[in-house]
């Protein structure tokens, strides 16, 4: 394949990882703007997403439906996971919530494990977009179009949405000055409930986009919160742009890492987590660390 | 040589100068007050001399030896002892504790990972000492934590001295005490200045407590040395009064 | 006895934990990195080299203790989340090269076959079962003692202060990072002699050793246990690995309950179940002490 081509399909192939980690990495960073701790459980959220979206697909025999039942399901859950458990640390430390939400994610591994089975689990594409499309003269599975497409889609309504939607408004102002919001008679508590279920449900949602392309197993929840950390700590806890620009630097990074350097791509990952960390701990865009 | 001196010492914030050319001599044994209204650059003047923040510009200077650029840990071990503004002590830690803690600061073998008898029994009794100027004897064994919010502040100032320094830098020792417990914070720490060894800058709002304690004032005004003398000058000094008041160009 | 030689094991692994942990407030999520590598490494040793099993087991805890002050340092450059990440990358990267490279750590298989060779001077006592458990009894002992006299050393109240409020200890001059540095350099070091005793133990070593879940249940057994008291964590151990045997015959569910317990107990009570004996013990001794104040001024 000559270089033109190649740089096209595979910058494509990337923008269709970006989406996927997109949208893991978007929940975390709003759930740290409001709530300032960070969810380890946040890539189990994602991974449950994948396994719901599995049975709904087979149940119902549609992608669709499952696309649209699983996030609900796991934003669902999210929001009770924090009204019940959350909700009573806010006054402890922030390792209290690390271990909380580490529990959490230990829980929910072991209920997939035994709802699902540790095995990975096949979910087929939508028929819609099953097919190859011919990019460039190369072909090109469509179904990854539709994910950078749903991703670009997808950032531009949660744009749109904390910039012109009262909840919007109301999340945006949480994260900069909770007491404030809370002065003004508003329901902080809610806030925060809502904002950690949309953020859940957000992973859900990728974990159902990713199950056609990955096989969904066990083991990936450990490499997805990493994932979802350094996307989170590249764009800067809490930054909405950052978590895109985290996002596709990841996506870029991990693809042609994969192609050029296959066995070292993962510490590369973590090489470049690590230097964020050190060099510029707010994030690049961040506005504290 | 003064024990203390600050070359035009300069920070910036992006387009803010906290602290605007800065100079000061402290002499051994005096006890000098700096005061001006609010966000003078009071606190972060000390949080330059003592290493927390680097200067944009400018010389701090201990006992002749430049210590700018320092990290604050390394200028604490050349001498200089600080309070802070909000309370900052080890809460769940007996009183005794945490001047205990401060005193081993200054021992050689504070990282001793075994047996440290010697080291223990050394920062026991500079520890009790410590307590004892400050008044604080009786309350040794009480969690930090749940001390009145006057012995808490008199604890600060406990731990800094138990560290021996040379320089001891108080943030507003004062802050937040009730009239009576503001006369108690400043007889003991006259009578602790008068024994005449001690090389204090101390920060305060409170006027009274400043002319009570001090020897000499410098008066700070948007990051700059505005006036610099004796208590009486100070008092009769009309920019300091316009500057208080309020307006000054 | 060999469930109770796992579980002394697990304990002394679990107690390496809490120094980071319980005294320090520096939560690992990537412990088992210790364990495991002090697994292999003991492993390969005996595998291929002549050295006699109680030569390994401390060479391996010891390469890992000065490796690990390269990870610490790098780890100890962020605080908090950030730091536990590290720790959890860390781990993740040893496990991804332990899967990935064969030849010397054989892949997802392991190694296997691991011998526990007598010496030196032929000294045949530890290798049998009874005596492998006397060699684990002696190394938590001599282990706890170490921790034991590190928590109450200079050193130790040092830690004491970084956990309550670390900006106050720079403040008072200590170089904190160092601490830091070498608590969890001694920490992983423990951690690895663990591990390292488990090889010969078990006589295999495998990517289980190095995975998140391991790690998970290290934390698990030390807050549950109880952080900051060396003994909590080595009766948490114990416990959790008695409840594995006994619920796993009934359910396959236990690691969820555990999972659900340990939520639990972060919640409502953080200081484990040792903790809690200690502040109870505490309570009464002070009533006593008052009732007995109060009865001689009478």
């Amino acid at each position: 394949m000559s270089f033109l081509p190649f740089l096209v399909t595979e910058s494509v192939n990337a923008l269709s990882q970006a989406a996927l980690l997109f949208f893991l990495g978007v929940g975390l960073t709003l759930i740290f703007g409001i709530m300032r701790i960070v969810n380890f459980a946040h890539g189990t959220f994602y991974m449950l997403g994948a396994f719901i979206g599995y049975s709904a697909a087979r149940f119902s025999g549609s992608f669709w439906l499952a696309l649209g039942l699983a996030p609900l399901a796991v934003g669902i859950l999210g929001a009770l996971f924090e009204l019940g458990v959350l909700r009573r640390l806010y006054r402890r430390d922030e390792s209290a919530f690390l271990m909380v939400t580490f529990g959490l994610a230990l829980v929910l591994t072991e209920l997939i494990r035994l709802g699902w089975g540790p095995e990975a689990l096949p979910v087929g594409p939508p028929v819609a977009f099953s097919g190859i499309v011919m990019l460039m003269g190369e072909p090109f599975p469509a179904y990854r179009l539709f994910l950078a497409g749903a991703g670009a889609v997808v950032a531009l309504g949660i744009w749109q949405f904390l910039e012109r939607t009262r909840l919007g408004l109301l999340i945006r102002a949480t994260s900069q000055n909770a007491e404030m919001v809370h002065a003004l008679g508003i329901d902080v508590n809610l806030v925060r409930s809502a904002v950690f279920g949309i953020g859940c449900g957000l992973a859900g949602a990728g974990g159902v986009l990713a199950a056609p392309l990955v096989t969904a197993s066990i083991g990936m929840a450990a490499t997805m919160i990493i994932d979802a950390f350094v996307i989170v700590i590249i764009g800067g806890m809490g930054s909405f742009p950052g978590s895109l620009l985290g996002a596709v630097l990841v996506a870029f990074v991990q693809v042609f890492g994969e192609y050029y350097v296959p066995d070292l791509a993962l510490a590369f990952m973590y090489l470049v987590m690590l230097l964020v960390l050190v060099i510029r701990p707010g994030g690049l865009l961040g506005k504290e660390a | 040589m003064a024990l203390l001196e600050l070359d035009e010492l300069t920070r910036r914030f992006g387009g803010l100068v906290a602290v605007d050319h800065v100079s000061m001599r402290v002499e051994r044994g005096e006890v000098r007050a700096v005061i001006g209204p609010n966000g003078a650059g009071k606190s972060t003047l000390f949080n330059l001399i003592t290493g927390v923040l680097k200067p944009s510009h400018g010389i701090v200077r201990l006992a002749g030896e430049s210590v700018t650029g320092l990290s604050a840990p390394r200028i604490c071990q050349r001498g200089i002892a600080r309070t802070f503004q909000l309370t900052a002590l080890f809460r769940e830690m007996s009183a005794r504790e945490n001047v205990r803690l401060a005193a081993q600061a200054r021992e050689p073998r504070r990282w001793q990972f075994y047996g440290g008898r010697a080291v223990f029994n050394a920062v026991g009794d500079r520890a009790d000492a410590a307590l004892e100027r400050l008044g604080l004897s009786a309350i040794g064994d009480r969690p930090a934590g749940l001390l009145s919010h006057g012995d808490q502040r008199l604890l600060e100032v406990a731990m800094a001295l138990a560290q021996e320094p040379q320089l001891l830098l108080l943030d507003e020792p004062t802050q937040g005490l009730s009239v009576e417990e503001t006369a108690q914070a400043v007889e003991t720490l006259s009578g602790l200045f008068a024994e005449g060894r001690m090389t204090v800058l101390l920060v305060e709002h409170d006027m009274e407590v400043v002319f009570r304690l001090a020897q000499r004032i410098t008066v700070l005004h948007r990051g700059a040395v505005i006036a610099d003398g004796l208590p009486e000058a100070i008092k009769q000094d009309e920019r300091v009064q316009g500057a208080y008041l309020g307006g000054l160009a | 006895m060999t469930l109770l030689t796992e579980a002394l094991i697990l304990g002394l692994f679990a107690m390496s934990l809490d120094l980071m942990v319980g005294y320090t407030r520096l939560i690992s999520f990537g412990h088992a990195a210790a364990y495991g590598f002090g697994a292999y490494a003991c492993g390969w040793l005996l595998l291929h080299t002549s050295l006699p099993m109680l030569a390994a087991i401390p060479l391996a805890a010891l390469l890992a203790g000065v490796l690990a002050i390269g990870i610490a340092w790098v780890c100890t450059q962020a605080s908090g989340v950030s730091f536990s990440m590290l720790t959890l990358a860390f781990a993740q990267l040893l496990y991804a090269v332990a899967y990935k490279w064969t030849s010397v750590t054989g892949g997802s298989d392991g190694l296997a076959g691991i011998p526990r060779r007598p010496g030196p001077f032929a000294l045949h006592v530890f290798v049998g079962r009874n005596g492998f458990y006397y060699l684990v009894i002696i190394v938590l002992l001599g282990a706890f003692l170490f921790c034991r006299a590190f928590v109450r050393s200079p050193f130790g109240a040092v830690l004491r202060g970084i956990r309550e409020n670390e900006a106050k200890t720079l403040a008072l001059g200590y170089n904190a990072r160092l601490y830091k540095i070498a608590v969890v350099a001694f920490s992983y070091g423990l951690g690895a002699l663990a591990g390292a005793l488990y090889a010969p133990f078990a006589g295999f070593a495998n990517t289980a050793l190095l995975f998140w879940l391991l790690s998970g249940q290290v934390l698990i057994m030390v807050i549950i246990g109880g952080a900051g008291t060396l003994i909590g964590p080595i009766s948490g151990a114990a416990f959790f690995l008695i409840v594995e045997h006994q619920l796993s015959n009934y359910t396959e569910a236990w690691a969820l309950f555990f999972g659900l317990i340990f939520i639990a107990f972060v919640m409502f009570a953080p200081e484990g179940i040792w903790g809690l004996v200690r502040a109870r013990f505490r309570r009464s001794a002070a009533e006593s002490e008052y009732r007995r104040g109060v009865a001689r001024a009478r």
